[in-house]
């Protein structure tokens, strides 16, 4: 049994125009977040992992099935699109009852399962009424339970967050973590990129239809060496402990925080300073604390992609 | 109890027939379909309303009359007849009229003679005489039948063939089979079948078939509410006769069972077509054109074509008028008819192989709306 989402060498030309470019990737359980800017290939990439288009070339497996074959893939996959349109005349409710008559449910069984769904994404009030009248952050959140209705093992979310207010946003995010602690596969894409930082396991930053990282959060920024970390320590005494990390060849820039509670340092090698930093703190000098300043998604983005995408 | 592959896809098509029901039947943009059904049944109670209006006047015609007439009285008329001679076989007209006329000479000079005019009608309460006498002799006479089952039969075969089958049913089809697919598109909610997991092709089953409900329910119903319409202002007595012994009730079949057939021959047509083509009227014109050539196709290619065997089962041959211009003659003839069982095996074949293009159309559509 595959136990992975797998992209071989995939492109997806749309006439000339490139979707994505040889894409190879192989996803694991958890949540996988793609990230990039307007145009960089996430929605083809989903729309390629759904087989919702079909790449021009190259293979595609989502654990045991082809993407070309709808009827067992979306039994175990869930996608809530960017699509903001429905079928007309339909209730929340009937949206996903619908869905998962279409599935081939008993109509009791399709029931349950769209109650349950509209529960976990909090819209039970609102269920019975015409989906037309909803606002944004409810039509996601309807999206969202048809794309949980059939308890998918893989659910796609193509900007789930978009519309949702900021206590909506937290519950989705306890929704995607508990889904993925039951071993699913949750893949994001997301453009709010510190909200993607906290829940991802992994990331697959994307640009003009290339990958240009993936992995866990950390190795992607390990691997881009030509960028120094930048790490925050707090201290009582950093005018002391920056003139003593200049002693030290990993030490590229030195400043003090602007509330003189600590100093910001930049090093091309940070496993060896925090060596360093412990041999200080053992000689006498006291360090509150010590966090990577740019050991997130956007600041990797920044680097990788430059800062004027990553803020687009 | 777990669920059979087949019984599965069985509950996805009556889970998608479901949901295209509202869109088929009650969409906005799909008022017209119930226009074009609804107008030969206007037609026809139109007829029926001014027939019964004239068959009420030929009955008060007759009742004015000092004889009580029979169609062979009416007919016993004729040309060169004095008004004596009239009046003693019809009796003295209910109605009559009287005009005068300045007619030229016809020995080349440029003057006239008066000719007093009389004009009688008579009625045996269903048909009426109208007799034109010039200087007290018949010059003219016009029988009007109240009733004529022969003449309104063709004319309801006419309405039938010409009206309702290749533009009524055709565009109703293409309204309704066009936009099972297409229609989604353009409101970017195709998407939502394509997450199920579901068969393309059921997909494509589901909705063919809703269609086929929705078309076979409109313009079955129209042609039912025709049949009743065109019947309506006969007299019992030639209702009776017309429906059980001149084979009314099996025509009546018959031009359902056609209207049916057609629903599923052309609505496989504009499924397919609704798939490949993103402007609808060309493929609409390309068809129309194709059905209309028809007779004019070598045998072979006729053969691809709706409306050769939808021809070859209605029950009712129109006849072309002395005069009609060959290409009407051959568009009306309906010179090589088709046994009934090939008629039916032919559309449905011809419609298995539209649907077969549909299913392997349907497997390589992709959600791209932005192209659209």
């Amino acid at each position: 049994m595959n136990d992975r989402i797998v992209f071989e060498d995939v492109s997806k030309f749309y006439g000339e125009i490139l979707g994505v470019n040889r894409i190879n990737l192989s996803i694991p359980a958890g949540i996988t977040s793609l990230v990039g800017p307007n145009g960089s290939g996430k929605t083809t990439l989903m729309n390629l992992m759904t087989g919702l288009v079909r790449p021009t070339r190259g293979r595609i497996q989502v654990l045991d099935y082809k993407t070309d074959d709808p009827e067992n893939l979306f039994k175990i996959l869930g996608y809530s699109t960017q699509f903001d349109a429905f079928p007309k005349g339909l209730t929340g409710f009937q949206f996903v009852y619908s869905y998962l008559r279409l599935a081939g449910r008993t109509s009791e069984s399709a029931e349950q399962m769209a109650w349950r769904a509209i529960e976990r994404v909090n819209l039970v009030d609102a269920a019975r009424r015409n989906v037309a009248g909803y606002s944004k952050g409810m039509r996601q959140r309807i999206r969202l339970a048809q794309a949980l209705a059939h308890d998918p093992k893989v659910v796609v979310l193509d900007e789930p967050l978009n519309g949702l207010d900021p206590l909506a946003r937290s519950e989705m995010i306890a929704l995607f973590r508990s889904t993925a602690a039951q071993g699913c596969y949750v893949i994001i894409s997301s453009h709010i990129l510190h909200e993607v930082d906290v829940i991802s396991d992994q990331v697959i930053l994307l640009s003009n239809g290339y990958v240009v990282a993936e992995g866990p959060i950390h190795n992607v920024r390990s691997e881009i060496q030509e960028h120094p970390t930048q790490i925050l320590i707090r201290c009582s005494q950093p005018r002391e402990l920056a003139a003593k990390m200049f002693e030290y060849p990993q030490t590229i820039e030195v400043s003090i925080h602007k509330d003189e509670g600590g100093l910001l340092l930049k090093t091309r090698d940070a496993d060896r300073f925090y060596l360093t930093l412990n041999e200080m703190a053992v000689n006498g000098i006291d360090i509150e604390s010590i966090a990577p300043a740019d050991d997130d998604v956007l600041s990797v983005y920044e680097y990788l992609i430059g800062n004027e995408e990553a803020v687009r | 109890m777990k669920k059979t592959v087949k019984g599965i896809w069985w509950a996805q098509i009556k889970a998608v027939i479901r949901l295209e029901m509202k869109k088929t039947f009650f969409a906005k943009r799909g008022l017209w379909i119930y226009l074009v059904a609804a107008l030969p049944v206007l037609l026809f109670i139109a007829y029926a309303i001014a027939t019964s209006s004239q068959q009420n006047r030929s009955a008060s015609v007759a009742r004015q009359g000092v004889k009580r007439l029979a169609y062979q009285d009416l007919l016993a008329v004729k040309p060169g007849m004095t008004s004596e001679e009239v009046m003693a076989i019809l009796g003295k007209p209910p109605i009559t009229f009287h005009w005068t006329e300045d007619r030229p000479t016809q020995d080349g000079t440029n003057g006239s003679i008066r000719v007093n005019h009389e004009d009688f009608h008579y009625s045996d309460g269903q048909n009426d005489l109208f007799v034109g006498l010039a200087n007290g002799k018949v010059e003219s006479l016009n029988i009007r039948q109240g009733i004529n089952l022969g003449q309104d039969s063709i004319m309801f075969a006419a309405v039938f063939q010409f009206f309702f089958l290749r533009l009524a049913v055709f565009f109703g089809c293409l309204g309704i089979f066009m936009n099972l697919f297409r229609g989604e598109i353009l409101d970017r909610s195709l998407h939502f079948y394509f997450l199920a997991p579901m068969r393309r092709e059921v997909l494509m089953a589901g909705k063919f078939l809703a269609g086929l409900l929705a078309t076979c329910t409109i313009f079955g119903l129209s042609e039912v509410l025709q049949t009743i319409a065109f019947v309506w202002h006969f007299p019992p007595g030639v209702r009776d006769y017309y429906l059980y012994h001149n084979h009314g009730l099996e025509y009546a079949a018959i031009y359902l069972g056609v209207t049916l057939l057609a629903c599923v021959g052309y609505g496989a047509f504009f499924l397919v077509a609704g798939m490949m083509f993103r402007n609808p009227i060309l493929p609409a014109a390309a068809i129309l054109i194709w059905e209309g050539i028809n007779p004019f196709l070598p045998s072979v290619l006729r053969q691809f074509s709706v409306i050769y065997y939808l021809k070859s089962f209605c029950p009712v041959d129109i006849p072309a008028s002395p005069g009609t211009p060959a290409v009407f003659a051959l568009l009306i003839s309906n010179s090589n008819p088709v046994p009934a069982a090939t008629a039916i095996l032919g559309i449905l074949i011809v419609a298995l192989i539209a649907l077969y293009v549909s299913s392997v159309q349907v497997r390589r559509m992709e959600i791209n709306y932005t192209t659209e």
